[in-house]
């Protein structure tokens, strides 16, 4: 099979292009520069990955995202050179056709293939809510995870549960590291996660043969060892105390923090503020909105998403206040009953 | 668990039981006394009971003010004190991420104070609070009062003025959720620790000093 380089020389670019992308892409993936040299070689050599795509409770953002990567490899490289054995959304063929293709792939590539898994897993009730040629999700993703070298989770559902998981959890959502067990599940969540993040992930994985280093919640942390709040442009801002008001006042206009807006950026971990988006123009606080933190557990159920974070959850309010005094009063009132009690024996 | 569970524990279910405790174990002091109720008293009020109560309220935090006082004798509670209070107080209510919440917790429009203030204020109140402290410690009067309550208060407050300043000056590496929920939890501690120990001057001052006040104004005598 092509290695990353061959794919660049048939589609017509230089080799210059492709050491330009390996730098960026050590760089990114945080590796010293003396295994640049590493880097380019097993580029170079190693053969293309083969990864098979599973998507569950999702939506196919993450898909979505994922072939966007622009900035490391230029689209028509990537889509050569991840060679999709299996992936619903962008596959050709279909029933039948489809699953012999993964089955067979499965077997050829065995113990070699990445999975990659999008949207939650749900093994509620026999895990009849998701099923694929008559399968059911949970019984899918232990056959192809047997196998694999490496498992992937992309995006929040299948790294958290994510939406599918929110309140009331009609399905019975469930992280897929928590079908797999004692499985190392590298986690890369995001609604969706950034497609840079995901290709470098799969590209680190080339090589150097071994999953990347992760924090104590299967992220990889050379992406989510900081928050959002730790590399945000605006971070000055916050410092100075100085607050946007709302999305459209002066202070807004001039680029102040968007902590009062309900910015979650202080406690969630992404790349945003530093790979940004779409080949690194922007990312969401940059274009003027808080960040809802996304990539975080649960972050849907917070349901506060345009309030600070520094007010209580749930909410307290008068009747709160109230009813701590009605409790008070009451105990009050019986202590001081007791006591008139005592004193009049 | 992972740093933002936590930070949601402590932000959420931990803040909502800390405040129900706070206002439950204040009203519950409060009213135990209130309910075993006064003496009759009988004698016509000689002064103006109420004025006497507002002024007392207004004027004691000024009573001593004597620069002989201030300055020859009691210095470092003075000044300290002084400074402890007003920045304790300021940081707690009116420093923005603060402020949102009690506006959230009262609907009051509550304002915010510039960083450049909050720091003053952050700075002078650990600084104060360092001081009083080594001062309790090394005064010998003061030390006979002084017992396991104080210190508790004292670190625990020192620490949350530390936490928060940590929090919002140190960029914090991969910490900083950590950070900022240790100074949550610890707030969260000390909202529970009010009603139940000496802190709770920090309500019953007013009311304890009014109702020297009222007395006064009840006897028609002057402070
Ligand atoms: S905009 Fe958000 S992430 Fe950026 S400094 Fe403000 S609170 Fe932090
Ligand atoms: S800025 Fe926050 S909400 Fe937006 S994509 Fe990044 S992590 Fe998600």
């Amino acid at each position: 099979m092509e290695s990353l380089y061959h794919i660049y020389r048939r589609r017509g670019y230089t080799r210059r292009d492709f050491l330009k992308s390996v730098l960026l892409l050590s760089a990114v993936l945080g590796f010293p520069p003396t295994s640049f040299g590493q880097a380019v070689k097993a580029l170079e050599l190693k053969p293309k990955p083969v990864v098979i795509w599973l998507e569950f409770q999702d939506c196919a953002g993450c898909t979505e995202s994922f072939i966007r990567s622009t900035s490391i490899l230029p689209s028509d490289v990537l889509l050569d050179y991840i060679s999709l054995e299996y992936h619903e959304t962008l596959m050709s063929p279909s029933g039948f056709y489809a699953e012999e293709a993964k089955r067979e792939a499965i077997e050829k590539y065995k113990g070699k293939y990445i999975l990659i898994v999008e949207g939650s897993v749900s093994p509620r009730n026999k895990g009849v809510y998701c099923t694929v040629s008559g399968k059911s999700n949970v019984e899918l993703l232990k056959e192809a995870a047997q196998n694999a070298g490496l498992v992937i989770a992309v995006g929040s559902c299948a790294s958290w549960g994510g939406i599918p998981h929110a309140e009331p959890n009609p399905t019975g959502a469930v992280p897929v590291s928590q079908i797999l067990g004692d499985r190392q599940v590298v986690n890369i969540p995001g609604c969706p996660p950034i497609s840079d993040v995901m290709v470098a992930v799969i590209a680190g994985f080339v090589i150097t043969g071994k999953p990347p280093e992760l924090d104590s919640m299967g992220r990889p942390k050379t992406f989510y060892g900081q928050t959002i709040h730790d590399r945000c442009y605006r971070r000055p801002f916050y410092n100075a105390g100085k607050l946007a008001g709302s999305f459209d006042d002066e202070s807004a206009r001039k680029g102040y923090c968007l902590y009062k807006l309900g910015c979650k950026g202080p406690i969630t971990r992404n790349a945003c503020a530093t790979i940004r988006w779409n080949g690194g123009l922007s990312f969401p606080i940059q274009s003027g909105h808080p960040c809802f933190g996304c990539s975080e557990p649960n972050f849907w159920d917070r349901g506060f998403i345009y309030s600070p974070l520094s007010v209580v959850e749930g909410g307290f309010g008068w009747k709160g206040i109230l009813a701590g005094v009605a409790t008070g009063v009451a105990l009050g009132a019986a202590s001081a009953a007791i006591n008139k009690k005592f004193r009049e024996k | 668990m992972g740093d933002t569970t936590f930070y949601d524990l402590v932000r959420g279910p931990l803040l909502r039981f800390a405040l129900f405790i706070f206002f439950a174990g204040i009203s519950y002091r409060f009213f135990r006394v209130v309910f075993l109720g006064l003496p009759p008293d009988y004698a016509k009020p000689k002064g103006n009971p109420y004025y006497m109560a507002v002024k007392k309220i207004v004027i004691k935090p000024t009573m001593g003010w004597t620069f002989n006082e201030i300055f020859s004798r009691r210095a470092v509670n003075f000044i300290g004190g002084f400074l402890f209070h007003l920045g304790f107080l300021g940081l707690t209510f009116f420093v923005p991420a603060h402020a949102l919440l009690w506006r959230e917790i009262t609907g009051l429009p509550i304002p915010t104070i510039p960083n450049l203030l909050g720091d003053i204020l952050a700075y002078a109140a650990l600084g104060s609070l360092l001081a009083l402290t080594i001062h309790r410690m090394l005064n010998p009067v003061l030390k006979l009062l002084t017992g396991k309550d104080e210190y508790f208060a004292n670190f625990l407050i020192g620490a949350i003025l530390f936490t928060g300043l940590l929090a919002t000056k140190w960029a914090g590496g991969g910490f900083y959720v950590w950070i900022l929920s240790t100074h949550m939890l610890l707030a969260d501690l000390l909202i529970i620790y009010i009603p139940f120990s000496r802190l709770s001057h920090f309500v019953y001052y007013f009311l304890s000093v009014g109702f020297m006040g009222w007395n006064a104004g009840k006897r028609g005598v002057s402070f």
